[in-house]
């Protein structure tokens, strides 16, 4: 690690100004950001803690909508979001161990848009929209690649607004030793309108499979897309699979999700 | 006694409360230097330029070593000196040392390591088994070929043949407590070395090699390692040899370890093999014929790799008797990690080669597997009844060779041949398998396991389920005990008694956690009939016992057991001797028992009896040692006794596939394991378990990426699978077969280090028993057999099939 300054301020704007100078960057859980910083694959001047700010904590109902703040810990959501939003809570629970669920942050990880991690595909798939400090993004135009997203130097994620689907569920093939998803799928149901995204594949990140959503639009079974594949092609082939095979995954997860959904 | 009770691990309180001192925890004298390597970033090349002017300037750094800086020997190979210290303008892996960098903290030292400039001119890497084979980079002028019987005549005779090929993968020892030494100068160029090694002989070794000084310069300490499964026999020597060199150069301590990525990239692992086979029976299920072609990755340098794939070539055969073999075995020289000794030591690669066979042939003819092995098993051998008068011999033999490098080349004429019994079975290399327990140990096991039961189940399940499929698998080890390279099979033992009755024990046996160290301390405190807390245990130490072998082949407890033995029953005889004097009594009635001495009608409480050895000025301190008898072996031509005994077991693993993505799980594993008499039941039951899910790992999830430039992808636990806790099997029945071993070893018990890693292979034969049940066709499952494999094998089982 190099040196750097710290903040902790408690109030957004107090945040905003702090991040406003020149090398500062935003620190969540650190569960992502502090690795790096020991690899010395980072040197932020000043980091910026977020865990202080009470209004980026919480998980609330607003109508059909479930709005988290930005600095709200994976183990929080898992257990505020039980009852009326199980895919994600389900999302949210099965996220790294206990350690980094109690520190890591729903806003670190999508500001982070790591390609394997969960929670994008969730605000894919219900078509979330991320609240930052200064505007409303969609989560159609928020995620833009590996490890890059909409976010604007200093820009803070506030909160994120997930219309909460009627029905849903997140399946997780877990690359054995990490336990990241090799693939994820999440599934939302929205009425007619069914939402289908995957994680952890793609060579360009998250994305939502269309075809699929079409096929379950009507007809909300896994019979629906049982005669469905997915394409191999820009898909990840690694050390830890091929892309056929993660191919195949997305399909039989896809499946499975429904099944669990419906 | 203390012997064949179930003792705790002598050190389980220390390991538990913290206290268990490793090498790392020793504590330093306050101007200790820490020391890293600077490792090549190609998998071959010659180094045009080394600019390491930013290494020297970086803070806290003393000195910057190459090649040219040793004061003697760059040379820290086991055996064959082709695995220099530091790489001499040639790289031959990612991950060869090229530079030492000497700081005044471990992290200083890692981050200067970094800052090198090294200029390469690439060359052409050979990364794969068919890039060696087609380049013909091999060790030895060509391959190896064991052949028996008359294999056209098989040929003629076989009513069934299959044919076909697995791929295993290589396995990273993970030890939890990484590669580490520290080398404490002394006056006069004498050279103090503690380090995590299973060899301490070899460390002082190259340690007096890289120094310029004789062995006696250098001694070498090692009280415990955290694991060393194979991966600290060898592979220890660069460091112990980087720090004595260090600590010569700058007359400061040197301490160096591996953090675990550079541990992973830097040291050998178990040798990957691809096999090939061809196999036939006859109309009634025996084997007439089998070839093998062992195509063996051996890495850059030879290190061990020869007796490694001998022993494959040797377990070719496990625990069937097949009348015309041939196993032909290509040690292939590629540019990665030197691949090293690994539990088993190429008994499991050649012994997954014959399973295979086994599971394929039982395919082909469609009968239960397990038939078909049963019908094929050595026939038994007759057992050990007699279970007195068990009489340890001290041997006086002299001293022999000081190569006591498993990697090191026989020298001499074997001892003698070896008569085989008239009308005993033998193995494929004309060794008699007189004390095959496989029928006995196979049927007890099905019995107790309800295997004809499970079997319907698992049908039953299968028939029943579409998506999820069970495999059910049981299979036998049989595994040669003893070194092959017959002169390491010797051992010494150093035994004090002090006045006041409390025994102090010593011998060149290293404790890994596996307990050897309690073992052998039952057998001290049975020999003189005291209660074990008399004995006291102490670190190895090359001061104390000279020109040990490795702890390794299984042989710690059968050799160590018997020196420590011997040196307890001298002490004895010259108590007894003194005590019958005394006492008006026949030496030879005196007995040791009870914490006491029993001449004629007295008992003479142990410490009085020590107590007055002493006063009337008899020598209480004595050495012991040991050979094993009985062996011989020409690994050229394949002949010979290379094995003193054979230790036996069989597991029954029954596993559940998900047939849409391949993931797998173990369902209940059964074990009946002959440990012999066991010394302690609980260590040795914890030796199976701990081998098992060892062997499993190897064959499920621990799978070893190289990228296409030969860097090794795979080297941390957030990529690379090792069994955890929750990977055991939720019903894990495991117990040990009582079986005295028919060969005079210590109290008649049986190696167990190695053996049961073999037990793992019935995991793998469940998988594909699982993925068999999905379609007609042979799944041929791969290992490791990683979820994609499992899917991929199931696809093989269904081709060609609708739906
Ligand atoms: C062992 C382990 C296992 C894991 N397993 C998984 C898994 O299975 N699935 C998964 O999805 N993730 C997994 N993770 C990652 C985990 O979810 C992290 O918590 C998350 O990626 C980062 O969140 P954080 O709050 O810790 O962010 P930090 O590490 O603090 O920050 C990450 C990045 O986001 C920026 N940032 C942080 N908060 C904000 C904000 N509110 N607004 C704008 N930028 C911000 C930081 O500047 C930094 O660039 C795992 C992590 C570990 C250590």
């Amino acid at each position: 690690m190099y040196d750097f300054d710290f903040e902790k301020p408690s109030t957004i704007d107090e945040a905003v100004a702090a991040l406003s100078s020149e090398g500062a960057q935003a620190l969540g859980g650190g569960q992502t950001l502090i690795p790096t910083l020991k690899q010395r694959l980072n040197m932020p001047e000043k980091l910026v803690s977020l865990t202080g700010i009470a209004e980026m904590k919480g998980v609330s109902s607003d109508g059909g909508t479930m709005k988290i703040g930005g600095g709200t810990t994976h183990g929080t959501v898992a257990k505020e979001a039980k009852g009326s939003f199980a895919g994600l809570a389900k999302l949210a629970s099965l996220i790294g161990d206990p350690a980094v669920r109690n520190r890591g942050t729903i806003g670190g990880s999508l500001a982070n848009n790591d390609p394997a991690a969960c929670y994008p595909s969730a605000c894919m798939a219900t078509g979330a929209t991320i609240r930052t400090n200064s505007r409303e993004i969609a989560a159609d135009d928020f995620f833009d690649g590996l490890f890059t997203t909409a976010l604007e130097e200093g820009e803070i994620i506030v909160g994120v607004d997930f219309p909460v689907p009627e029905a849903s569920d997140y399946q997780k093939f877990e690359q054995p030793a990490s336990r990241f998803p090799l693939v994820g799928v999440f599934v939302a149901k929205h009425g007619d309108r069914v939402g289908v995204a995957v994680t952890g594949a793609g060579e360009d990140g998250v994305f939502r499979w269309t075809e699929a959503e079409e096929a379950l639009a009507g007809n909300f079974s896994a019979d629906a897309v049982s005669g469905l594949s997915h394409s191999a092609d820009g898909l990840i082939s690694d050390l830890h699979g091929t892309a056929e095979y993660r191919a195949h995954l997305i399909g039989v997860l896809t499946k499975r999700a429904v099944a669990a959904a419906s | 006694m203390s012997v064949a009770k179930p003792l705790p691990h002598d050190a389980a309180p220390l390991h538990v409360t913290g206290q268990a001192r490793y090498v790392d925890d020793i504590p330093t004298p306050a101007n200790t230097l820490h020391l890293a390597f600077g490792t090549s970033a190609h998998a071959r090349a010659s180094i045009t330029a080394l600019d390491l002017a930013a290494v020297r300037a970086a803070p806290g750094v003393i000195a910057v070593l190459t090649a040219d800086d040793l004061p003697a020997a760059n040379d820290v190979s086991p055996s064959a000196h082709d695995e220099p210290l530091l790489a001499e303008g040639e790289v031959y892996y990612i991950g060869q040392p090229i530079f030492l960098v000497v700081a005044t903290s471990h992290l200083a030292a890692r981050k200067a390591a970094r800052l090198a400039t090294v200029t390469y001119a690439e060359k052409p890497a050979l990364l794969t088994i068919d890039d060696a084979m087609a380049a013909n980079s091999r060790f030895e002028d060509g391959p190896r070929e064991y052949t028996r019987g008359d294999l056209a005549a098989g040929w003629a005779q076989a009513a069934t043949t299959v044919e076909g090929s697995i791929e295993l993968g290589g396995q990273e020892h993970f030890y939890l407590e990484g590669q580490a030494a520290l080398a404490l100068p002394q006056e006069g160029g004498d050279m103090v070395v503690h380090s995590s090694t299973q060899h301490p002989t070899e460390i002082q070794h190259k340690v007096a090699e890289a120094l310029g000084v004789p062995m006696n310069a250098v001694r070498v300490e090692i009280r415990r390692m955290g694991g060393g499964f194979g991966g600290k026999e060898s592979q220890g020597n660069a460091l112990a040899c980087a720090c004595a060199v260090v600590a010569r150069l700058t007359g400061r301590p040197a301490k160096m370890r591996y953090d675990r990525d550079d541990d992973m990239m830097i040291t050998g692992k178990r040798h990957d093999f691809r096999i090939d086979y061809r196999a036939g029976v006859d109309a009634q299920g025996k084997l007439v014929a089998v070839e093998f072609d062992q195509l063996c990755r051996c890495g850059w340098a030879q290190d061990l790799s020869l007796p490694v794939a001998d022993r494959a070539m040797l377990h070719a055969d496990n625990a069937y008797f097949i009348p015309a073999v041939r196993i032909t075995s290509h040690r292939l020289k590629t540019h990665t990690q030197s691949a090293t000794a690994y539990r088993g030591f190429g008994g499991p690669q050649g012994m997954v080669g014959i399973e295979r066979v086994m599971d394929h042939l039982a395919a082909e003819l469609g009968c239960d597997p397990l038939v078909l092995r049963q019908k094929n098993f050595y026939a038994s051998g007759g057992r050990y009844l007699e279970q007195e008068n068990e009489q340890v011999a001290p041997s006086t033999a002299g001293v022999e060779e000081d190569l006591t490098s498993r990697g090191a080349v026989a020298t001499g004429e074997p001892d003698k041949v070896v008569a085989v019994p008239v009308g005993a079975q033998t193995t494929p290399y004309g060794q008699a398998v007189v004390d095959s327990v496989a029928h006995e140990l196979v049927a007890a096991l099905c019995e107790k396991a309800d295997y004809a039961g499970r079997r319907a189940a698992v049908e039953r399940w299968n028939a029943e389920n579409a998506v999820l499929k069970r495999g059910l698998a049981l299979t036998p080890v049989k595994f040669g005990i003893s070194f092959t390279l017959t002169h390491l099979n010797q051992a010494g033992a150093l035994v004090h008694v002090y006045q006041d009755g409390s025994i102090h024990m010593n011998h060149g046996g290293t404790e890994m956690g596996q307990g050897l160290f309690q073992k052998v301390a039952q057998v001290a405190a049975s020999r003189f009939g005291v209660p074990l807390e008399r004995v006291k245990i102490t670190a190895t130490d090359t001061g104390k016992v000279p020109n040990t072998s490795a702890t390794a082949a299984s042989s710690g407890s059968d050799l160590n057991g018997m020196a420590v033995a011997a040196a307890c029953d001298e002490i004895k005889a010259r108590i007894a001797a003194f005590l019958a004097e005394v006492h008006q009594a026949d030496p030879a009635e005196v007995r040791f028992e009870g914490d006491a001495v029993l001449v004629g009608a007295d008992v003479i409480p142990w410490e009085k009896a020590v107590a007055e050895a002493y006063v009337g000025r008899v020598s209480l301190s004595a050495t012991g040692f040991y050979k094993t008898p009985s062996i011989s072996w020409d690994r050229i031509k394949g002949e010979g006794r290379p094995f003193f005994y054979f230790a036996y077991g069989a597991a029954l693993t029954e596993v559940v596939v998900d047939t849409l993505t391949g993931e797998n799980r173990m369902l209940r594993v059964d074990i009946l394991h002959d440990a012999g008499t066991s010394l302690n039941p609980a260590l040795d039951i914890g030796q199976v378990e701990g081998g098992f899910i060892q062997g499993a790992g190897w064959l499920t999830t621990e799978e070893l990426v190289w990228d296409n430039t030969g860097r090794l992808t795979t080297h941390a636990p957030s990529t690379y699978k090792i069994p955890a806790c929750s990977d055991r099997p939720p019903v894990f029945n495991v117990a040990l077969w009582p079986n005295a071993n028919r060969e005079p070893t210590i109290y008649r018990s049986k190696a167990v280090g190695e053996p049961p890693f073999m037990l793992g292979i019935s995991a793998l034969m469940a998988l594909s028993d699982a993925c068999a049940a999905c379609g007609p066709h042979y799944p041929a499952l791969e290992a490791p057999a990683t979820a994609e494999h499992v899917l991929e094998a199931i696809g093989r089982a269904r081709a060609g099939e609708s739906g």
